[in-house]
């Protein structure tokens, strides 16, 4: 199946990120060179665990008389290795990469909750935990993917360290939420403060469905993330894209702070109102924070 | 810096924006991509400057509007 939705590059490879850089008469992005080693670490984890992404499947098929029964057994393993969330869908084109070919008939996500209490302990906090869940979710999408093959059916792990799956409209089809004004997906229990890996296969399982409880009908007239964004990257209007409304990130406004300071931003997930139903007290002294500093202050500023 | 959606326009008229791009020369690229995929091949494209984008889709709400009146 050949995918259909356009995924910007990462990092200097991102051509708006290396004018940026250049224009700054720097060689790279400075929030790259300040990776704490923890982070560091972290990053070197999923690129280690690259290579297992894809490999050999058990010449031995077991048969899956009932895809629901496999489909239990498949989200409880994934449970197993950590996930907080796990869902299930079909792949469609919208969902791969643009020029990329992924030759499976479902998609696994399995998503790991951070820690929102970090955010009260400054940027480096929250960029750690990040790292920290990133690193999990690909230890359990290669175990995931280790696991299907050894039933005897093909499976690719999708992660930090590789992909070629979009996770927004995978979390959409799998009912962890709907997409949110900063450009996240918004689920009902952890706001956006999660992180995914994913597998995608042929072994027979059934599909979640979308689930939506009015997040896009909240974000048309909250504006909190939008209120607080420093560099003013998150617009006023949206577009839409196959029915779903999207508010597109300016990316020439939300690097300076996001990628040409030393610090982590992340502010627009962070306050956003979805995470007061898990952390209600910490939601409201981060806010209380940003109150005194200014809500649009960068982190560490 | 340049910026401009790439809009996909399905065969009965449903528009869908595929991307906000930065130049001329990303969003070009994009749709050539789009435009090779057998999947696509009814579809049309346009690339159109973003802030107009935004007016057009205020100014058909607001006819929409006016129109309701």
């Amino acid at each position: 199946m050949r995918g259909l939705t356009p995924r910007r590059e990462q990092g200097m490879a991102d051509p708006v990120l290396a004018s940026m850089v250049h224009a700054a008469g720097l060689e790279t992005a400075r929030h790259y060179t300040a990776a704490t080693p923890k982070i560091q670490a972290y990053r070197d984890s999923w690129v280690k665990l690259a290579p297992l992404r894809d490999g050999p499947v058990n010449p031995t098929r077991i048969e899956v008389r009932d895809p629901a029964t496999m489909t239990e057994q498949i989200k409880a393993k994934a449970m197993e290795l950590g996930a907080t969330m796990v869902g299930i869908c079909r792949l469609q084109p919208h969902m791969i990469d643009l020029g990329e070919d992924v030759p499976h008939e479902f998609v696994i996500v399995a998503c790991v909750a951070e820690d929102y209490e970090k955010v009260v302990h400054g940027a480096n906090a929250v960029e750690e935990e990040a790292m920290r869940t990133y690193a999990k979710c690909t230890e359990i999408a290669t175990e995931l993917g280790i696991y299907v093959r050894n039933l005897g059916y093909p499976a690719r792990a999708h992660h930090n360290g590789g992909s070629e799956v979009q996770a927004i409209p995978i979390f959409y089809q799998v009912g962890f939420g709907e997409l949110g004004r900063h450009g996240s997906l918004i689920n009902e229990e952890y706001g956006s403060s999660f992180r995914p890996g994913f597998v995608t296969t042929d072994l027979p399982l059934v599909e979640d469905h979308p689930r939506e409880f009015g997040v896009q009908d909240v974000c048309m007239n909250c504006n909190v993330c939008q209120l607080n964004c420093p560099g003013d990257a998150i617009p006023q209007d949206h577009v839409i894209t196959r029915g779903i409304k999207r508010w597109l990130i300016d990316l020439e406004k939300c690097y300076p702070y996001s990628r040409l300071r030393d610090e982590y931003c992340h502010l627009c997930v962070d306050v956003c109102p979805y995470n007061v139903k898990s952390h209600p007290g910490t939601y409201k002294a981060f806010m209380k924070e940003r109150k005194q500093v200014g809500y649009k202050t960068p982190k560490s500023w | 810096m340049e910026k401009l959606y790439v809009n996909e326009i399905r065969p009965n008229g449903d528009v869908s924006t595929v991307g906000l791009f930065y130049s001329q020369a990303e969003a070009e690229n994009i749709v050539a991509q789009l435009r090779g995929n057998p999947d696509r091949a009814d579809c049309r494209y346009e690339i159109i400057e973003a802030v107009r984008h935004v007016l057009t889709v205020k100014n058909s709400r607001q006819s929409q509007a006016a129109a309701k009146e």
